[in-house]
């Protein structure tokens, strides 16, 4: 039947077109329709279901922040996804609690969603409450310093600037935040 | 089937020598593409070297924020993917299609148009990487005024091939034609989803539509067209006919249905709904048909043939692109296997698994292409033969080199990570050696990239004017 197409153009549009959409749609259009969790904001009041918490939108100082995590490309360095794999939850739990595996409605207000593909440096899904300012201050001079080995470029020029540094570090302690899932509130500021 | 013999009429092997006198083609559009096309590949292969650079030595250009890593990155990904492979891939459709159709390219005009609107977005595009507008998605990093640019290039390229086919001498349509139109259909769609739809989402919605678009930037556009390219230049660059068409419609079909279904499994294990990543591993899966059908046919086309390798630069390229992209799209199966996904996913690997594909198999195919249209193009022999074998071996063994340690380098890597008694700096340090080498096959390959750039530089220059001059050289053969 497709040897029609190879003398008739229209009908080639048609069919390579036809083929394609069946699964364009099928997995762009419906898996939202169908999966509530990827727009429905993370809120949990039951102990019993996992941590507490309830996503919340960022304001006005941490999504700035968020602006320069887009602009310095951050994200081509650093994923945000503590993966369905126990090596994830515990190299990115803290003092011997696995992080909560990442799902869909902890970034229903994502916008460029930031869930990256590359790993050159540690995941950052949950890195928010990790380090305190002081710590970013330097670790922004020059990784290297703090961390001998690094190879995270420097960003100077955001650890200089008062208005950037605070609103980069306000919104890395947003990060992994909506599920409170270290114990006693150990979260650094 | 009546039409097997038709379509071998009109089907390639009909000696260029002979088109050419009974046919002069302008071919203006296709020469602004290619030499801005061979352009950028020499620039961006500066900014691959520096940002490679960086992983030795991360304070490098370090206190300037224009040249910082994740401004140079987008730079050089989208420069290669779209300054360079893009556009030379369109430079040879411009050349292939009013061949294969035996009329004229539709309007020149409109395709020199065509060629100076990309530049402009491609120069534009330079300036606002460095400046870090950048809007935050992977492949689809241009800003949204850029990518309108993109969208109304992209609709003047497709009417110029869908114009020259539908004023086409030849009825039957061959192979080549039919990726060339798949390709300028699927793109818009493909290209639309995740420039404009992801504008209307956020969160795992967008992240699942900007992957069917990163996923199908190399699927349903450059794999098309790369194919469309390999179908025209194998047969003829090494004057034999295809081996079957048949088994080329099997993989033009089975990759247009299969190729759109895969996007997610860039997800994997991640925050996704299982039943996505079942069905994306299933398609990934079966992406092996459409793959083997091209392969299995460039294979058989060649058997008999493998002799002609020795001295033709541009069955070199061709050939060694076909085994890179038949070991690509082994990878790209295998990566969607959980077990397999657990280890090299988010590591190393990856960048040498896309660089296989990107560069070793449609890269390669562009300049196989590129070396044996350049001198019909303008009506000269190519500078230098030794030269071209240069650019051959240099980019093969900086590329092997750059692709094998990433994946040693990278599966190591993902070992570690999947032990979390190792601390994350450890896995850093570890894989230093391993950055240091992929900097030394980076030199290498960028000296392939200079040896064909100059090459292309000095044919053109020693061009001796694109007159009609029955001069059937029998050149890069
Ligand atoms: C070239 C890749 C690269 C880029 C770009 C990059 N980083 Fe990093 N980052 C690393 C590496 C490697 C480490 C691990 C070593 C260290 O802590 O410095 C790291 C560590 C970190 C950590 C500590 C994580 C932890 O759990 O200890 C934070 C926070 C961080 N980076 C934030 C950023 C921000 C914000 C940006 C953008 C302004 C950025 N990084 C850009 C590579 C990168």
């Amino acid at each position: 039947m497709l040897q029609k197409a190879d003398y008739n153009a229209a009908f080639f549009v048609a069919a390579a077109l036809g083929l394609f959409f069946i699964g364009g749609l099928l997995t762009t259009v419906v898996p939202p329709l169908i999966d509530s969790s990827w727009s429905k904001p993370f809120e949990n009041s039951d102990p019993a279901n996992g941590p507490v918490g309830k996503l919340r939108q960022l304001n006005e100082q941490e999504l700035q922040g968020r602006a320069i995590y887009v602009r310095e490309g951050c994200w081509y360095c650093h994923t945000q996804q503590v993966r369905t794999i126990l090596a994830d939850t515990k190299r990115y739990g803290w003092r011997g609690v696995d992080a909560p595996i990442s799902t869909p409605d902890e970034f229903v207000y994502d916008s460029p969603h930031m869930f990256g593909t590359k790993r050159t440096g540690p995941d950052l899904a949950r890195v928010g409450g990790k380090y305190n300012d002081q710590w970013h201050r330097a670790h922004f001079r020059n990784p290297a310093d703090l961390v001998p080995g690094s190879i995270m470029p420097p960003f100077p020029w955001i650890a200089n600037n008062e208005a950037e540094f605070k609103a980069m570090v306000a919104y890395l302690q947003t990060l992994g935040r909506a599920k409170d899932w270290r114990p006693d509130n150990d979260y650094e500021k | 089937m009546q039409n097997e013999s038709t379509i071998a009429a009109a089907e390639i092997p009909v000696s260029e020598s002979a088109k050419r006198t009974e046919m002069i083609h302008e071919d203006t559009t296709a020469k602004l593409f290619l030499l801005s096309s061979v352009t950028y590949f020499f620039i961006v292969g500066i900014i691959a070297l520096l940002i490679a650079a960086k992983f030795v030595m991360p304070s490098f250009l370090g206190t300037i924020p224009q040249l910082t890593y994740g401004r140079l990155r987008p730079l050089h990904v989208n420069g290669m993917l779209f300054g360079w492979l893009l556009a030379c891939d369109m430079a040879l459709m411009y050349y292939v299609v009013p061949r294969l159709c035996g009329v004229k390219l539709w309007s020149e005009k409109l395709g020199i148009a065509t060629g100076v609107l990309w530049n402009v977005i491609i120069l534009s595009a330079v300036v606002s990487f460095l400046m870090g507008w950048n809007q935050g998605w992977e492949y689809a990093e241009l800003p949204l005024i850029l990518d309108v640019g993109v969208v109304l290039a992209w609709v003047m390229f497709g009417a110029n091939v869908f114009m020259t086919i539908a004023n086409r001498k030849y009825q039957a349509m061959y192979v080549t034609l039919w990726y060339a139109m798949g390709t300028i259909l699927w793109t818009a769609f493909v290209y639309l989803t995740g420039n404009f739809a992801t504008l209307f989402t956020t969160g795992v919605n967008q992240a699942n539509l900007n992957w069917m678009y990163v996923h199908n930037a190399v699927g349903l556009i450059f794999t098309p067209v790369g194919l469309a390219i390999a179908y025209y230049f194998i047969p003829k660059a090494s004057n034999t006919p295809l081996y079957s068409h048949k088994l080329s419609m099997i993989g033009f079909w089975s990759l247009a249905f299969v190729y759109v279904w895969t996007g997610a499994h860039h997800m994997l294990h991640g925050p996704i709904s299982q039943w996505l990543q079942t069905i994306t591993i299933v398609f990934s899966v079966m992406l092996l048909i459409p793959v083997w059908a091209a392969v299995y046919n460039f294979f058989a086309t060649m058997k008999g043939q493998w002799h002609q390798l020795r001295d033709n630069v541009s069955l070199k390229f061709l050939m060694s692109g076909v085994v890179f992209y038949l070991l690509t799209c082994f990878q790209g199966p295998m990566h969607s296997l959980h077990v397999v996904n657990a280890i090299v996913s988010k590591t190393d690997w990856i960048p040498g698994h896309a660089h296989m594909a990107v560069l070793g198999a449609f890269s390669f195919f562009a300049i196989a292409g590129t070396y044996y249209a350049l001198p019909r193009l303008f009506n000269t022999e190519l500078y230098s033969d030794a030269l071209a074998n240069w650019s051959f071996w240099l980019l093969l063994i900086g590329g092997l080199g750059f692709f094998v340690t990433l994946w040693l380098g990278g599966f190591w890597q993902g070992w570690q990570w999947n032990n979390p008694a190792i601390p994350f700096i450890d896995t850093v340090v570890a894989l230093q050696p391993v950055w240091a080498v992929r900097l030394g096959s980076g030199f290498l390959m960028f000296g392939g990239i200079v040896a064909f750039g100059y090459n292309v530089l000095a044919t053109v220059l020693g061009a001796k004017g694109s007159g009609v001059e029955a001069n059937p050289a029998e050149v890069a053969a």
